[in-house]
């Protein structure tokens, strides 16, 4: 484990070091990499109930993105969110409603469901995030239990029954979304939408918006006493993190066609937070190292069967004790220079 | 002593925790461009008062005013922004964010830009961040502690870390600064630089109100001083009056059997 520190660290020394022009080449190099895994086979990397190529979206990719999402408000700005899942299911929701009532193309219901979940994590936050610590963990909980409770009591949401016939996109070029079967297209899109994410949050993160984040997170009473109107940028922790968390529900109901309330359980809720604890607090490499292991190793370990949960759990313990700062911590910047 | 130049002042503040008076009928007043001190025995209600002026309590009776303006309600931050910003006396740095991050933080204090702000990257933004790095460099350099601003918080001697709080209370801009307990733990020589520092900061324009225990230090830079004790101001003049104030002295040295 030190060892994987070191290196990364290393790693992060070289990389600060290259010119802007050879980052940037890499940077396509590796993206590219990325965008052709599902192209190549290796058997070696299949899980006993899913090729590779299937799980790249559901789970990893999807993870990987709810983990950045979670991230900004967890890493980030220090909030504890236990409820995370509601957002993805206001996603979900959205995109099943609309989709099959209205029939508006997923494209458009994509920024409708980002802003939906905006919305509601704002109307959540603004009550709630008085609150500090555990108070607002248990906030946030009881509010992912609601979302799930009220798709289950809500006959015009599907309740129990879920909701069926969710359209998939519509077809862009060469990609064509109809064929269950073909995970790549449905891919590439999280692929472009994970980059998006990214590149902004490193834009917010460079900001004052990134400073204050980090400030509240550190001692919000000093931030307060310093002029950061903690109220204001913990808002805008949560909501954004709530339109990632929509942006991933979105996706997710669209590909899988049928959503119904067993999607959306407080594990899952759990599952996240451990993606951005196990990874690394405020550190995005890190939240998606996180999100590789914990949406890869259960898959894995199917052939356990009923140990399974079993096996992921001990190997979570194991990893906590061995590095409790997370697989690759926030980079402890501030070297002498 | 309030007149057109006076920037802070309590006037009959009262401070009630539970049965406990922190402070009682407390006139204090502090005026542009002087360094005004606040000494007493601990306990005498001297880091309540900060906390009043800042708005981190609200006073149980009587008028907080800075600028002719009442501020007892308004939000912490508010505050801040108005122009009265503060240093703790248990260092209280942003410990995992670096020195010069711990700066920027209160140079932000002003900046009007957002998330679409960051977002879009607005020449608004662009210019803000400017600004808050010069101001911030400038400042840290002015402290002496420039070669520290890319080390964490957490990771700098003791004395750069009360130096940086200083930095960060500056770089908000604020018009009377408030220092509790700077000194805290320095040697001679360290408070003998901090005194000059202090007086610098007054002489760029800064009005300071200052706690402090060592008294070579307070009698040294102060223009005046006011003393507390089991929160009643008994005494508020000159330094070299202080010094002869049986009433100050009784309040350290407690009062001969006789003497009363």
């Amino acid at each position: 484990m030190k060892y994987l520190s070191s290196v990364t660290d290393a790693v992060g020394d070289r990389w600060r070091e290259l010119p802007k022009a050879t980052q940037r080449l890499l940077t396509v190099i590796f993206i590219a990499g990325i965008a052709v895994l599902p192209m190549v086979q290796i058997p070696l990397l299949d899980t006993p109930q899913t090729d590779f190529p299937s799980l790249l979206f559901d789970k990893i990719g999807l993870y990987v993105l709810m983990g950045i999402g979670l991230n900004v408000v967890v890493g980030k700005a220090g909030l504890l969110d236990l409820g995370y899942v509601a957002f993805f299911a206001i996603g979900g929701y959205t995109m099943a409603q609309i989709g099959t009532l209205l029939h508006w193309s997923f494209w458009l219901i994509l920024p409708l469901g980002v802003v939906i979940a905006m919305s509601a994590g704002a109307i959540l936050g603004l009550p709630t995030l008085r609150l500090r610590g555990d108070y607002l963990a248990i906030v946030t909980l009881g509010f992912g239990e609601i979302i799930r409770i009220t798709a289950v009591n809500v006959d015009w949401l599907g309740a129990n029954r879920g909701v069926p016939n969710i359209p998939w996109p519509a077809a862009i070029g060469p990609l064509n979304f109809e064929d269950i079967l073909n995970p790549k297209p449905f891919y590439w899109v999280l692929l472009a939408l994970i980059i998006l994410v990214i590149w902004l949050l490193k834009r917010i993160d460079r900001s004052r918006v990134g400073r204050a984040w980090e400030a509240i997170r550190e001692d919000e009473d000093a931030a307060e006493l310093m002029g950061v109107q903690t109220l204001k940028f913990k808002l805008w922790a949560f909501s954004i993190g709530a339109g990632i968390g929509g942006m991933g529900g979105v996706l997710f109901a669209s590909k899988v066609g049928f959503i119904s309330p067993d999607n959306f359980p407080l594990t899952l809720s759990v599952m996240f937070l451990a993606i951005v604890v196990l990874g690394g607090s405020g550190n995005i490499p890190g939240v998606i190292l996180g999100a590789l292991a914990i949406s890869y190793i259960p898959e894995r370990l199917r052939g356990f069967s009923e140990y399974r949960v079993l096996l992921f759990g001990a190997a979570l313990v194991i990893m906590m004790n061995l590095r409790p700062q997370g697989l690759l911590p926030r980079r402890i910047r501030g070297k002498v220079i | 002593m309030p007149n057109e130049s006076t920037l802070l002042e309590f006037k009959n503040v009262t401070m009630r925790f539970g049965g406990v008076t922190a402070l009682s009928d407390v006139d204090i007043s502090v005026g542009k461009g002087e360094i005004a001190a606040l000494i007493g025995p601990n306990g005498a209600g001297k880091t309540t008062v900060f906390n009043i002026v800042t708005g981190v309590y609200q006073p149980t009776q009587g008028e907080v005013r800075f600028k002719g303006e009442s501020i007892v309600g308004k939000k912490r931050s508010e505050i801040t922004r108005m122009g009265l910003a503060r240093t703790f006396q248990n260092i209280r740095l942003f410990a995992e964010m670096t020195a010069l991050e711990n700066v920027l933080v209160g140079a932000d204090a002003h900046s009007k830009s957002s998330v679409p702000g960051a977002i879009l990257t607005l020449p608004r933004k662009r210019r803000e961040e400017r600004e808050a790095h010069e101001r911030a460099n400038e400042l840290m350099s002015f402290m002496g502690i420039s070669k520290q601003a890319h080390l964490l918080a957490k990771g700098l001697p003791y004395g750069d870390q009360r130096r940086l709080e200083i930095c960060r209370a500056l770089a908000t801009n604020p018009e009377v600064l408030l220092l509790d307990e700077p000194a805290a733990g320095f040697n001679p020589v360290e408070k003998e630089i901090l005194g000059e520092q202090i007086r610098a900061i007054r002489d760029r324009g800064y009005t300071v109100l200052l706690i402090e225990h060592d008294m070579s230090l307070v009698m040294g830079i102060s223009d005046r001083v006011m003393v507390l004790d089991f929160g009643t101001k008994i005494a508020d003049e000159i330094p070299s009056e202080i010094q002869r104030d049986p009433r100050v002295i009784a309040a350290y040295l407690g009062v001969p059997v006789d003497a009363s």
